[in-house]
């Protein structure tokens, strides 16, 4: 009973003399106590703002209307990966491969569900709630994110369309990637990393400036690729987020975001005529504010708006086109290889696009049965891409959304999901993508959700507007030009729509947790490439290419079927398994759908992450991949079966001021070697050291 | 006169047999008291429903003959109370820090204080347990476990963070866990740039966190990273108020001002005629839990019926 030790300590004055040898003594110790103030009553009965109002509170998995899998900062720091597109191996479902390409598409594809080309244009990719999904081939550039790892609190990924929540675009799946919230908390934290063809370093600092709470990260990174290809990047960039708690009731965020850098792209081929290796530069800034207002205990208001820009600059000289020119078969191939105006080609691809986006969102719970967010954005999206568009005009896109979802709990042991998106966009014109499900909770650890939803996929531009082409000029009055034509869109495609039925699982038995999803998805109106026949060249030009001229309409139809698991069993305190497995059968209802579409998702994916704590310092982790071959679409190849195992150990140190971990990885332990989208990406054991000092 | 359930709370035991003592030496004698005087920190709501809720509890026992007098400090330099005549509660800590200095055989009862400034109070003033009590803000650990058990029956570990305030109690919190089955984990929390690592490290361990009052740890300035932090890592908090439920906790056991005010008429009746003989400080007697069911859903925990929780929480309380 210490209390009372003190209190009657303190009333007899020899013991108040000793009490005052011991205070002088520890000086230090009661200086700090008297600057801590007494508690009062309002410690205990004061108002204290409402943090987890119902916007922030997001749905049990129990009770949510979809398959999420929610990867938090533990599961990434244990997977190892040093490039954030890798961690989307540990969702069941996901195709992720490292691409080395030509033009524009030297990144990650990370798709969910195949149909994966270089630009993976079939999910909505968010970062806290910021749309970073890009028009122009419908992916997201991953490696230009001004974003570091260690800025990630979690990700979620909704597996399956969510348009209803998400948007068009949310058509195979969504993911929500949510950075660390500023906590007032001031730390500095140096993080470097070191190894094979990569070397990184990141600066982050946390502070509270009165009632701001605000978090910066300033990093570069070195990248040097994969081997035999010309994929180098380095990327420079500083983040930025803040909180300032108005009052009781208001809040207003910050994010920022800068970054710039070089990559080499381009075919490395020694017959290469175009895009041979180069370095280009990209740069890009985002900015948003969001003002969140607590209308009352059980409703809020969040109104946000944000702008992004991003650039990219490829400059490219073809090799010397005479001699080629003048080895066509055909006999006034000399005469006209002989009246080029210049001995190559100069490509100038610029390509700038700009999005400003403002949304207002309402979440409110109608007694403690219902809970219902619906709200509205409007977004402009511009894109100045002279090459790829062949004008040098700005296009606007224009999208309009309105979208509500109410979640109601009918019994305890049933819930109801429902929503919708209408949009409107200067493509496609008024869509609507509704869903449904509803939820038995047979038992509080086993739920049986059956859903079906609708979703949209707008064509992007490289399916709607590209008119790509070489140009080359000559001195004859006709042709006054060869022309080799990439892509000749008609346009008007129509939005690609995918319906999913599944039945999903989700149990738990002590410590093991299974999330199972048996589904069902029939795609209509599938966007793809055909070759055009009907294509003229302008007057007084030649067509090097009449059979060969790519465009994009609705051609198709298919169905997805196919199951997968995702389990989490916590063996032990210190031991972890998380384990993915997802088999995925596509097959074609509509003669048109050509077999790489077919075989564009792995039958079978499979990963697994073991994580152990040895003692304090002492953890180590074992990842295995594994996927079944498959005929990736856009860039993509035939790859074979791919499996890699990594294994990381690392050790925390802790020394009063001075706190930290080291850790190594090793990527592809076994040194197998295999491609990975394409037959010219080979990945071989990569190893590097990762070194954290937080002060 | 203390109900069965509050034989383990924070001090009974020890401190009967400290009051007995305090009787024998007591320097001054008392005269029984004719009339009470309420003394407000502030002219708050929630004092002023005190207040009346005293009223009622003396009307509803037939105590009329006690005169009741309120005093707002805001509106007085001094504090002058008939000293021999007159039992005085105070409302609040600026309220008990005025008492503390009236004439040491007026007794007085502190509301709506919390148990550490009652100690710093007690050992500043020159006043004697027997005649300066209290009703502490703060429940019985006991209890506040004992709805963690009721929650969450498979919880094993308990995190609890402490600061230059709570630490005291730490011996104590783990020796009560131990009753409750708990493993009590602790992390000590010397400066506020500790705090949010110390958390981490806490619910990385842990099933839940119990937040114990102190004020370099849970204020109006951390309840944002306390709870945000514990929701992502999907870790419950038990608060001890019903705002902190309200901003995000999941449940918390408080006393409402009416228990309280019960709770203060039953004493000032019992000690009317022993005035210096003070029941040595109480937890609150009476109770009620607060739950934030939208916060219970999110993390999946069933809580199906809040009554039936308050039940099963009585019948605790009476075995032990």
């Amino acid at each position: 009973m210490k209390w009372l030790t003190k209190t009657v300590m303190a009333k007899p004055q020899t013991i108040a003399v000793l009490a005052l040898v011991l205070v002088s003594a520890s000086l230090a110790v009661h200086a700090e106590e008297a600057r801590q103030r007494n508690l009062s009553e309002d410690d205990y009965m004061g108002d204290v703002p409402k943090v987890l109002t119902v916007s922030r509170l997001s749905q049990a998995p129990a009770d949510a209307a979809a398959a999420v899998t929610v990867i938090d900062r533990e599961t990434i720091r244990a997977s190892g990966i040093v490039d954030l597109p890798e961690i989307f191996r540990l969702v069941p479902g996901f195709y992720v491969g490292t691409n080395a390409g030509y033009v524009y598409s030297t990144d990650y594809a990370v798709s969910y569900h195949g149909a994966n080309s270089g630009y993976a244009g079939t999910m909505q990719v968010m970062i806290n709630g910021r749309s970073v999904y890009s028009p122009l081939y419908g992916g997201v550039k991953w490696s230009e994110l001004p974003l570091a790892i260690a800025d990630i609190e979690r990700i979620e990924v909704t597996r399956g369309p969510n348009a209803a929540s998400y948007g068009a675009n949310a058509y195979h799946g969504a993911i929500n990637i949510i950075t660390q919230t500023p906590d007032g908390t001031p730390s500095n934290s140096v993080i470097a990393t070191h190894g094979n063809g990569r070397n990184e370093v990141f600066y982050r600092h946390t502070g509270k400036q009165g009632a701001l709470d605000y978090r910066f990260t300033a990093g570069y990174k070195q990248d040097d690729g994969l081997d035999d290809r010309n994929d180098f990047k380095r990327t420079r960039f500083i983040n930025a987020q803040a909180d300032a708690h108005i009052d009781l009731t208001n809040a207003i965020e910050f994010e920022f975001g800068i970054g710039d850098g070089a990559r080499g792209e381009g075919d490395i081929a020694k017959d290469a005529i175009v895009f041979l290796p180069r370095t280009k530069q990209a740069n890009n800034y985002y900015g948003l504010i969001r003002w969140q207002h607590q209308v009352s205990d059980s409703s809020d208001l969040t109104v946000q708006a944000y702008h992004s820009y991003d650039r990219s600059n490829d400059q490219t000289r073809s090799v010397n086109l005479r001699p080629i020119i003048a080895s066509f078969p055909d006999p006034f191939a000399p005469i006209l290889a002989a009246a080029l105006v210049n001995d190559d080609v100069f490509i100038k691809n610029e390509v700038i696009q700009k999005r400003t986006d403002i949304e207002a969102q309402h979440t409110f719970a109608l007694g403690s049965n219902i809970r219902a967010v619906w709200g509205g954005s409007i977004r402009q999206d511009t894109m100045y891409a002279p090459f790829y568009l062949d004008s040098k005009k700005t296009e606007y896109f224009d999208l309009q959304r309105l979208f509500g979802h109410v979640e109601w709990r009918a019994h305890e042991k049933i819930t109801f999901n429902t929503g919708a998106m209408i949009e409107h966009n200067d493509f496609t014109g008024t869509d609507i993508s509704p869903r449904a499900s509803i939820n038995f909770k047979l038992h509080p650890d086993h739920t049986i959700r059956l859903g079906i939803s609708s979703a949209l996929r707008t064509p992007n531009y490289v399916e709607e507007k590209f008119q790509d082409r070489l140009v080359i000029p000559t001195n004859l009055a006709n042709p006054n030009a060869l022309i080799f034509q990439y892509r000749a869109n008609p346009g008007n495609v129509q939005p690609a729509q995918i319906i999913s039925r599944e039945i999903g699982y989700l149990g738990k038995f002590g410590n093991f947790n299974l999330d199972a999803r048996l589904f069902s998805d029939r795609l209509d109106d599938v966007i793809r490439d055909s070759d055009r026949t009907d294509f003229t060249a302008p007057a007084n030009t030649f067509l090097i290419n009449p059979n060969d001229v790519r465009f994009a309409d609705n051609n198709g139809t298919a169905e997805m079927t196919g199951v997968e698991f995702q389990a989490n069993w916590r063996i032990s305190r210190k031991t972890r398994l998380l384990l993915n497995h997802a088999y995925v059968h596509i097959r074609e209802t509509h003669p048109k759908l050509k077999v790489e579409y077919v075989d564009s998702m792995p039958r079978n994916t499979l990963s697994a992450l073991l994580s152990h704590q040895f003692n304090r310092q002492w953890d180590g982790s074992f990842a295995y991949y594994q996927t079944s071959e498959a005929h990736l679409l856009g860039d993509g190849m035939n790859v074979d079966l791919i499996r890699r195992a990594d294994v990381r150990l690392a050790r925390r140190f802790n020394s009063g001021r001075w706190n930290g971990e080291v850790s190594a990885v090793v990527e592809n332990l076994f040194n197998n070697r295999y491609e990975e989208f394409a037959d010219y990406n080979t990945l071989k054991r990569r190893a590097r050291i990762n070194v954290r000092l937080d002060f | 006169m203390f109900s069965n359930h509050h034989k383990k709370s924070l001090f009974v035991k020890p401190l009967v047999s400290f009051a007995l003592m305090l009787i024998l030496f007591a320097p001054f004698l008392a005269h029984a008291y004719t009339g009470i005087t309420i003394v407000l920190s502030a002219n708050t709501q929630m004092n002023q429903e005190f207040v009346e809720h005293f009223r009622e509890e003396l009307i509803a026992t037939k105590n009329t003959a006690l005169r009741v007098k309120v005093i707002d400090l805001q509106e007085t330099d001094k504090l002058v109370v008939a000293e021999n005549s007159e039992l005085v509660i105070a409302l609040g800590i600026r309220a008990l820090d005025a008492a503390s200095k009236l004439k040491q055989s007026t007794p007085v009862i502190g509301v709506f204080t919390p148990l550490p400034t009652f100690n710093t109070l007690l050992a500043s003033s020159r006043r004697d347990l027997g005649n300066f009590s209290a009703i502490v803000l703060d429940q019985p650990y006991a209890r506040q476990m004992s709805l963690i058990k009721t929650i969450l029956p498979e919880a094993k570990n308990l995190g609890i963070l402490l600061g230059s305030t709570s630490s005291q109690y730490g011996e104590l919190l783990k020796e009560i866990g131990e009753q409750n089955t708990f493993n009590v984990v602790e992390e000590n929390v010397s400066d506020e740039s500790d705090l949010i690592p110390k958390l981490r490290l806490i619910l990385d361990s842990t099933d839940a966190l119990m937040a114990i009052p102190d004020p370099l740890i849970y204020s109006r300035e951390t309840a944002q990273p306390i709870l945000l932090t514990s929701y992502r890592h999907q870790k419950p908090v038990f608060g001890y108020s019903q705002s902190y439920v309200r901003a995000g906790a999941l449940a918390a056991v408080y006393s409402s001002t009416k228990q309280l005010a019960k709770q203060a008429a039953e004493i000032a009746v019992k000690s009317q005629a022993a005035p210096g003989l003070l029941p040595p400080p109480q937890t609150p007697k009476y109770f009620s839990i607060a739950i934030n069911f939208q916060v219970a859903r999110s993390l999946n925990i069933p809580i199906v019926d809040e009554n039936l929780l308050y039940k099963k929480m009585l019948e605790v309380e009476k075995l032990q």
